[in-house]
């Protein structure tokens, strides 16, 4: 085995020893010879030279013969290795699939001075988008910014080259992210590939020198007109056997490059007379040289009107096109004109006649009329009487129960809702609860059923609604468009969104369409005749931009508007009392923040409320919840047990529905018959529990005549000897200080 | 209060299947005759008289005959409207009343003359509705003139813009004649679903 690494140790060296050997050897040996730096990289091995080293000649051919035999094996083998073949020009390269491309790259790269690998993308399709367009999407979308080069179509896909792999992941990963016109992704590939032509073969400085003195003669400043007609054949740059086809990517590249840096303010370019089949190397015209508003293109290749599309961007005035191919292709003069014009719909001159200005497509008029966002179809007082129905019938509907909505609808209204699918097309999650219901004339053939999902008279309105969902409606992002009014009725529908606050899909926001009709009910009041409701899925945005500000309910007060002074108050009045700072705050605004008052307040109420609670909550018997009872853990006796369970049950139990708001809205009128002894005996037992930390249930309103007491951990302080508070009001705090409110 | 078939006698079972049959086949029938219409205009077969009884299936049977009635009315409607709309723009102010009422994303625009400068106006058009429902709108709110609720949505995109959904509201009132009945628009409201964002 070590002979044979030898060997091959050896045979390298002996390589190079034959490439310096063997200089006027057969052509064969020549190529060969140059082949062998580049198999330095686990490359064929070859056979071991001993004949070499000591025959002359004729061993040469045997060996040579030798080798060629012996290279197949050694190929079948390398298989999987990468192959590389060198020749002058152009690099081949062979490479598998989920390698890492740039590393393979880079030994060829770092040979050629180069250090970044070349990808070419290609757009199908993308002769049918503006360049323009196309290209901002791409770098819009891309996380890394590049410069395209070489832009091209064929065949209507659009290519281009970007240099480095970092570049070409990230424009992969574009693919499939941009949307066209028709709501299509737009498909973007690619693929490794040798460097472009204007790379390849870039001008080198001496003739880019040239050339720049060249153009430096035809340029004429007081027109700022280039003058590129028959560019290759100028004397100057033929002189210097530099072959300028302005045809060719390089050179118009170069060319380009000279106008951009030399006249960027360029005014006429003429480009008469050379040979021009494609316009794609031109299109970088609308950066380089963005205010050239005459182009003369005549005499040269150009075969349809679509090259010119690539010059789009430039806002022509003058165009010259006489003499290509294209001109022939069109039947008619004014066909000819008219499809120029359409390219360039500002252009004044063609081929030296001016031109009548075109019927311009006002692209103003082919905008759609803005959205308003209100549409002012009605007085004042009708818009601020529909509003405030809805107003009314929101805060009824968002409420638990929708039985109030009775008094709203006509005896023989009529309610049907829809959602924006299918039967056979599964629901979406978040409008699973509407699916059943919904009502879909179009996919709905069944007369039967398509009576039933109306629903008729008021009460099976009502019941039916009362099955939905428990909502909240952001009554502050509606936009209402009343549409049809007369004597009898009025017709206008309500956008919004609402959320859902219970249920499965709990916190989804959803987007509605309601469409009223309403006649005018007694008493200044509306009366709905018909009801149709469209519930879909919330857009990101709207979910964004409604429900942003906190709902609060008319009659509530935001800690926000609390000055700094009264926010000290809450702050030393929840300390003191034990309360959680919500009802603190409550407790001084029924007080008209008077500190002394509320205390006084609080412990009689405190005092008052008593035993009666206790009694009540023992009768409950609710079940649920028992795990809310955990902190019963104190060694008390099970009337305290069932006490505190109750009481916490009918905390939570009552406050789930409530979307946390400490207030209840000012149309309810709760119930305020406290039965303040049995709250007191309920305190006094309680005494040595508590770590409660939520606030009284008061909003258990209707489950409860009586105020459940706030049970605080200050309540601890009072009998035992590690009260760590300042208790002052510590035996009489009990929070039932909405007594105060009758 | 629901009805179900076992319930009803067996005259009004007849009848039902009756109805339901008469309506399959006018479907057919109405496909055809819409093909020669040339004045694109939405017309059904005479709208069946109610019949004054007493009873509460009677009334039931009425609603019922109602709310079919508008449902056949709103589904050829919107078939002709969006086809109209689409491919023989000029035509579609025909199927609006005189004093038709469009209100077109919060835009008003009122009577046929500006109706028809608005549609002219409006670009080329690519309507795919989703979407359909129906009501017929209570006869006290429209004092006996027989009046369909309908409401679309679906996509939309007109040309040079991008898609949009849209919500569509029409009223539909009837004018009968002794042989046909002719449904036009007596108000008309369309928004884009995100109307917010543009």
């Amino acid at each position: 085995m070590c002979s044979t690494l030898r060997k091959c140790g050896t045979y390298r060296t002996e390589g190079r020893h034959d490439h310096g050997r063997t200089k006027g050897g057969s052509p064969f040996q020549d190529n060969f010879d140059k082949r062998n730096p580049r198999y330095e990289h686990g490359g064929h091995e070859f056979l071991p030279s001993e004949r070499q080293e000591n025959d002359g000649s004729v061993e040469m051919g045997d060996v040579h013969k030798d080798r060629q035999l012996r290279h197949t094996p050694y190929n079948i083998e390398r298989s999987r290795k990468l192959v590389k073949w060198h020749s002058e020009d152009q690099i081949y390269t062979t490479t598998w699939r989920n390698r890492k491309l740039p590393e393979r790259k880079m030994m060829e790269d770092t040979r050629d001075g180069k250090t970044r690998a070349w990808f070419k993308v290609t757009i199908p399709y993308g002769g049918k988008y503006d360049k323009a367009w196309l290209m901002n999407s791409i770098q819009s979308h891309c996380s890394v910014p590049f410069t395209p080069l070489d832009f091209h179509y064929f065949q209507n896909r659009a290519h281009f080259f970007v240099q480095g792999a970092g570049t070409a992941s990230a424009l992969k990963d574009v693919n499939y992210t941009i949307c066209d016109d028709q709501n299509r992704k737009i498909c973007i590939f690619v693929n490794q590939s040798t460097a472009p032509y204007s790379v390849k073969n870039k001008l080198k400085p001496s003739q880019m020198q040239l050339l720049k003195l060249t153009m430096d003669k035809r340029y004429d400043v007081s027109k700022q007109a280039l003058d590129l007609q028959s560019l290759r054949f100028d004397p100057d740059l033929t002189g210097h056997d530099i072959d300028i086809i302005l045809n060719r990517r390089n050179c118009m590249a170069a060319t380009l490059k000279v106008i951009e840096s030399n006249f960027p303010e360029l005014l006429s370019l003429n480009l008469c007379n050379n040979k021009l089949y494609q316009l794609d190397g031109l299109s970088d015209i609308t950066e380089k040289a963005p205010k050239v508003k005459i182009l003369n293109l005549s005499r040269n290749e150009l075969k349809s009107v679509w090259e010119l599309g690539k010059v789009k961007g430039l806002k022509l005035e003058e165009l010259w096109l006489e003499g290509n191919p294209l001109c022939s292709t069109f039947s008619d003069e004014s066909a000819y004109v008219s499809a120029i014009q359409n390219c360039f719909p500002k252009l004044l001159r063609l081929d030296g006649r001016e031109l009548a200005p075109a019927m311009n497509v006002d692209t103003d008029s082919s905008e759609l009329m803005k959205p308003c966002k209100e549409s002012c179809n009605g007085s004042e007082t009708l818009k601020h009487t529909v509003l405030q129905f809805l107003q009314q019938y929101y805060s009824i509907y968002d409420s638990g129960d929708r039985r109030g909505l009775l008094g709203a609808y006509h005896e023989e209204a009529c309610f049907s809702m829809t959602i924006p699918f299918n039967p056979e097309d599964s629901a979406p999650k978040s409008l699973s609860q509407y699916f059943e219901d919904s009502r879909n004339i179009k996919t709905l053939k069944d007369p039967y059923l398509r009576e039933e999902l109306l629903k008729h008279t008021k009460r099976d309105i009502v019941d039916f609604l009362s099955t939905l969902p428990k909502t909240q409606h952001d009554l502050s992002s509606i936009l209402v468009d009343m549409w049809y009014q007369t004597k009898w009725m009025l017709c206008f529908s309500v956008n919004g969104v609402f959320k859902e606050v219970e249920g499965q899909s709990q916190g989804s926001v959803l987007a509605f369409t309601r469409t009223f009709i309403v006649t005018p009910g007694s008493s200044s009041s509306l009366c709905i005749v018909n009801d149709e409701l469209f519930v879909r899925d919330a857009s990101p945005q709207e979910t964004q931009s409604t429900f942003s500000i906190p709902v609060s309910t008319p009659s509530s007060s935001s800690e926000l508007s609390l000055s700094q002074e009264r926010q000290e108050m809450v702050q030393a009045f929840s300390a003191q009392s034990g309360m959680k700072l919500e009802w603190s705050q409550k407790c001084l605004q029924d007080n008209e923040w008077n500190y002394t008052r509320a205390g006084q307040i609080f412990t009689v109420l405190q005092v008052r409320s008593g035993n009666q609670v206790g009694k009540r909550r023992l009768s409950l018997g609710r079940q649920e919840g028992q795990e809310d009872g955990v902190r019963v853990a104190w060694g008390w006796n099970s009337g305290h047990l069932a006490l505190l369970t109750s009481q916490l049950l009918l905390f939570f139990t009552s406050s789930r529905p409530r979307a946390r708001s400490q207030r209840r809205p000012s149309s309810r009128s709760p119930e305020r018959s406290p039965s303040t002894s049995s709250l007191s005996s309920l305190t006094s037992s309680l005494f040595p529990l508590f770590t409660s930390r939520r606030p009284c249930p008061g909003a258990a309103l209707e489950a409860w005549p009586i105020r459940k007491p706030k049970l605080t951990g200050r309540l601890q302080c009072h009998n035992h000897p590690k009260s760590h508070l300042p208790c002052v009001f510590a035996p009489l705090m009990i929070p039932v200080y909405f007594h105060n409110k009758e | 209060m629901r009805k179900f078939r076992s319930n009803w006698s067996q005259g009004d079972r007849e009848r039902y299947q009756e109805r339901s049959d008469s309506y399959r086949e006018r479907a057919g029938t109405s496909y055809l005759s819409r093909e020669r219409w040339t004045h694109q205009e939405v017309v059904t077969s005479p709208l069946p008289k109610p019949v004054a009884t007493s009873s509460l299936m009677a009334s039931s049977v009425d609603f019922k005959t109602y709310v079919d009635q508008a449902c056949r009315a709103a589904e050829e409607f919107v078939n002709i409207y969006y086809e109209t709309m689409d491919k023989r723009r000029r035509a579609l102010t025909r199927l609006y009343l005189d004093k038709a009422t469009l209100i077109w994303n919060g835009n008003v625009v009122s009577g046929l003359d500006a109706l028809n400068n608005f549609f002219d106006a409006l670009p080329s058009s690519e309507f795919q509705v989703n979407m359909l429902d129906c009501q017929p709108v209570h006869e006290q709110a429209t004092q006996s003139q027989t009046t369909v609720l309908v409401v679309t949505s679906g996509t939309v995109k007109f040309d040079g813009n991008k898609q949009h959904y849209f919500n569509q509201n029409f009223l539909l009132t009837a004018q009968s004649t002794p042989n046909n009945t002719v449904w036009k628009i007596a108000s008309d409201c369309f928004r884009f679903q995100d109307w917010a964002s543009t």
